[in-house]
């Protein structure tokens, strides 16, 4: 049946499948599935970048998340798009597609970036890592190679997707470190915040980074797909006395928002993607401008450089939504106030006092850590300084209405034990 | 130190000597840097056997625009005008007749032997190619509009462009008919076989007509575009150089010397250097540095920005333009010493200066096909000039250097240009020689095949191709992209000034005198 819809015909044959990041016209494994599958008792699936991916192990999220604030999860993001840039110009050549300076990464050492186009919109987010010396890894959210393929003329370099060759896995919480350390033999016990190194695993070779997307303390472990169900037994086993739970997307997705992390596709859209300028973003729009160098002469730096001259038109921001309303909303009609019981991700308008549309929400979160209603919202500049007030768009029964929300800076959550 | 110049020229063809005469008669201190031993590039002439002299790679000079050289005066440099050369369109069987530019009475005459329709249509056609020339060649005569602000509402493009698009239309439909100023926009986009099926019957006139329009494209005569190619030629052939492209060459070099142009033979360009994206000089392999405000590119787009730029100085979506665009040559070059003098079938004993092979339409396509599939064609078409018969001192008493253009040779040959492929080349070309002048192959004392891949060597041309960038119909409208149609480019103080610009290859001269009064305007 499913395979009807594409007239028996795979992407690799040719057919044009509507979501631009799947690769398959059907999910396949990642090589931890044999583990996770057998832990789904939900089989609650989501299609990530073409891969069948948790969104929760239970039929809720919530213990999951749990384990990310108290203790830790694991979670497989094999799915992450991988690529391997070596050879004598990488960094030169690195450095002019990014808006970091990739020259001053040092060995075992991770940037948090972001790429644009000649007019300095942001194209994607994610991280280079510096393996040895002319060789980096670059991870992204969306494919990146034909954009790296086609800045890279005139460069020494080679450009490897590994998307496919190398498992990974994320090790998110307080004890992470604790059951790491454990299985490594004190290998990450020094390991400082966004530097990598490398380790054994169960006798497999791995690279572990100090990375992760929930704003917590955490690791990205990386490996052969071969080692990969080695290492996640040898995790799971020793995890269990500090709490470690497999977790899945929806957790993650809550403990992005509180740590304000941006998502592509959600919070933003690839300047290359965008079929009008106006949903395009620049990287000083979504609150990254401390990471842009205009000094190094990466791709767009003469716009960014008026932009950081002139100031942004927009700005990502924080908004607590206020309780005391909502819950006064849905009392008008004699219901008990609803939230979406995990994050969400269908964009909401938000207006000023006078009614006039100011921007934005594109996803949020009930925090059951802060007891607060958060949201990710791009507003116009006016209405960015923390404190304002601003009006948030809630349906209730059918009906449009709005509740008063609070500009406030990100992260929300962001806890010492992230950096030490 | 560098030595300090207001403009450096690169590459010492006709278009870069054009560029840099033009620019030191406006008072510039020029230096133009040349790749090779002699200036000249593809108009160059060679010894290419004891007392023969090849001409150059291009030999047709009936599209020079002297009215664009005016400044120059190269009438006082040895450049001599004589009416358009007649050219034989010579059929595989011996047949043939002869095309006379200058005179389309006794044209049509030798085409009645063929076909009393074609005569009479052989004039209306002459008379429909008279007044469209009124029409197009202007607009090849001038910088092309500034499409990139099409749409915009700045000063220049409101007032500029649709004003003087609309008078220009407004004055070649008064001249030349409302209806058929629009039955001419017909004509480009067509397949060229399509559009002298409605002229002609004849296959050696449709034939003649067809190679003339796929001579150094990638296309064949059932390909679309085509008939712009036929269109442009037939409306900017006006005369002849005497002495060839040599003439030109000559001419140019002469006048350069006078009007105090620096020039630098066997120095090669490594890379254009810039400081803050704009233009500071050129550095040469040798290491030696020349600094330059202004540096004018005659050679071939993709050569320049992707070779001479640094990386990471480009916008990507302009390096990613100039990446793809379509630059496959497919015309390759045979030079013969005759020890006699060259006799073709279909005009014995008479001298005859330059021929074209004919035949069917078919044929013509049949010779391209092979192309598409990166092989090169079994009977290829040959555009024969012997340069002999109006310079006799070119070779020996009473002996012919014969000079052909061979269509088609891709650049990408399967299997590479080996010295065996080259071979095939020479002996496919001399067969087909063999049947319009039969047992010429005996006379052959020497020959010299250039391939595709030998013209990329030599004169540093991408893809080998000898107009720069194809001469497709995109790429002739806008040559060669948006950003750089009007001779400048993204890069400040960089411009083009060779083929690859408008109004395209050939021995015009006019890319090279366009920019430079392009970059006369931006100083």
């Amino acid at each position: 049946m499913f395979r009807f819809g594409y007239a028996g015909a795979f992407p690799r044959d040719g057919c044009v499948v509507a979501n631009p990041v799947a690769r398959f016209p059907m999910p396949i494994a990642t090589p931890f599935h044999p583990r996770t599958s057998a832990r789904c008792v939900s089989l609650f699936y989501k299609d990530w970048a073409g891969y069948y991916a948790v969104r929760s192990y239970d039929t809720t999220h919530d213990r999951e998340y749990f384990a990310f604030r108290h203790a830790c999860g694991l979670i497989d993001v094999t799915p992450l798009y991988k690529y391997d840039v070596r050879g004598e110009d990488a960094a030169r050549f690195l450095a002019r597609v990014m808006v970091r300076d990739i020259r001053k990464l040092k060995v075992n050492q991770v940037y948090y970036v972001c790429w644009c186009d000649d007019h300095g919109r942001i194209i994607d987010d994610g991280t280079v890592s510096r393996l040895t010396d002319n060789d980096y890894r670059v991870t992204s959210s969306e494919p990146a190679w034909h954009w790296l393929q086609r800045t890279s003329r005139g460069y020494r370099v080679s450009i490897e997707d590994v998307s496919d060759a190398i498992a990974a896995l994320s090790l998110q919480g307080p004890t992470a470190r604790d059951v790491l350390n454990n299985v490594t033999e004190d290998a990450v016990a020094k390991l400082g915040f966004f530097k990598l190194t490398r380790a054994k695993i169960a006798r497999a070779d791995v690279i572990v980074s100090r990375t992760g997307y929930t704003g917590d303390l955490g690791y990205e472990i990386w490996m052969a797909n071969d080692d990969a169900l080695r290492v996640y037994d040898a995790l799971y086993a020793k995890g269990h006395p500090f709490g470690l739970q497999p977790a899945g997307l929806d957790a993650m997705d809550v403990t992005r928002v509180e740590a304000g992390f941006i998502l592509n596709g959600v919070d933003y859209y690839s300047a290359l993607r965008c079929m009008i300028p106006s949903r395009q973003s620049t990287p000083f729009e979504l609150g990254l401008g401390w990471m842009v160098s205009t000094e190094h002469g990466c791709i767009g730096s003469e716009a960014l450089a008026r932009e950081r001259e002139y100031g942004s038109i927009r700005k990502l921001v924080g908004l607590d939504v206020d309780w005391n309303e909502t819950e006064a909303l849905f009392r008008s009609h004699r219901l008990p106030p609803e939230v979406h019981p995990g994050a969400w991700r269908d964009p909401r308008p938000v207006y000023d006092a006078r009614g006039a549309f100011i921007g934005q929400a594109t996803s949020g979160a009930w925090s059951p850590l802060l007891k607060k209603n958060l949201a990710l919202a791009t507003l116009v500049r006016e209405h960015t300084a923390p404190g304002t007030e601003v009006r948030f768009e809630v349906t209730v029964e059918y009906e449009r209405r709005t509740v008063k929300a609070t500009v406030t800076e990100t992260p929300f959550f962001n806890p010492e034990r992230k950096r030490k | 130190m560098a030595s300090r110049y207001d403009v450096i020229v690169i590459g010492a063809g006709h278009n870069g000597l054009t560029t840099a005469c033009m620019l030191a008669r406006a008072g510039r201190r020029v230096l133009v840097i040349e790749k090779g031993k002699a200036v000249g590039g593809l108009c160059a002439p060679e010894e290419f056997h004891p007392g023969y002299h090849a001409p150059g790679i291009l030999h047709d000079t009936a599209q020079l625009r002297v009215s664009l050289l005016e400044d120059l005066h190269l009438d006082e440099h040895g450049l001599d005008l004589a009416p358009p050369e007649p050219t034989l369109f010579a059929a595989p069987d011996g047949g043939g007749l002869t095309i006379q530019p200058a005179d389309p009475g006794a044209t049509a005459a030798d085409i009645a032997r063929l076909s009393a329709g074609d005569a009479a249509r052989w004039l209306e056609y002459r008379a429909f190619i008279e007044s469209a020339r009124d029409l197009i060649e202007p607009l090849l005569n001038e910088a092309p509009p500034d499409l990139a602000s099409l749409g915009s509402f700045g000063p220049g493009a409101l007032g500029g462009l649709p004003l003087g698009i609309a008078a220009r239309l407004a004055k070649a439909a008064q001249r030349f008919g409302r209806r058929e100023l629009a039955g001419l926009l017909r004509i480009p986009p067509m397949c060229v076989a399509d559009w002298l099926n409605e002229w002609f019957e004849s296959d050696v006139v449709k034939g003649g007509l067809a190679h003339a329009a796929i001579q150094g494209t990638w296309a064949g005569p059932w390909s679309p575009g085509t008939a712009a190619n036929l269109l442009l030629l037939e409306c900017t052939t006006r005369h002849s150089v005497v002495g060839g492209a040599a003439g030109v060459a000559n001419a140019l070099q002469r006048a350069s010397r006078q009007y105090g142009v620096e020039i630098r033979t066997e120095a090669e360009v490594a890379r254009i250097r810039l400081e803050n994206g704009a233009v500071a000089g050129v550095a040469l392999t040798s290491g030696e540095e020349f600094d330059a405000r202004v540096v004018a590119s005659a050679i071939d787009p993709r050569s320049t920005f992707l070779r001479l730029v640094e990386p990471g100085q480009l916008p990507i979506a302009f390096e990613h333009r100039i990446g793809v665009l379509r630059s496959r040559g497919t015309s390759a070059k045979v030079h013969l010493a005759l020890n006699r003098r060259l006799e073709l079938a279909a005009k014995p004993g008479e001298r005859v200066a330059r021929a074209r092979t004919t035949g069917t339409l078919d044929d013509l396509e049949r010779a391209f096909d092979p192309v598409k599939y990166r092989g090169a064609s079994a009977r290829p078409l040959l555009d024969i000039f012997i340069p002999s018969v109006a310079s006799p001192e070119t070779a020996p008493d009473g002996c012919d250097v014969v000079s052909l253009l061979v269509h088609f040779a891709p650049f990408d040959l399967a299997g590479g240009w080996t010295p065996a492929a080259s071979r095939r080349l020479g002996d496919a070309a001399l067969a087909e020689l063999e049947r319009v002048a039969p047992g010429v192959s005996k006379a052959v004392v020497a020959r010299a095949v250039l391939t595709p891949a030998d013209l990329a060597e030599r004169f540093g041309l991408d893809g080998g191709h000898i107009h720069h960038i194809e001469p497709a119909l995109d790429q002739l409208v806008i040559r060669p992209t948006l950003d750089t149609m009007r001779f400048a480019t993204p890069v400040r103080g960089l411009f083009l000034c060779g083929s690859g610009s408008h109004p395209g290859g050939g021995v015009t001269c006019a890319p090279g005198a366009l920019a430079a009064a392009a970059i006369v305007a931006a100083s």
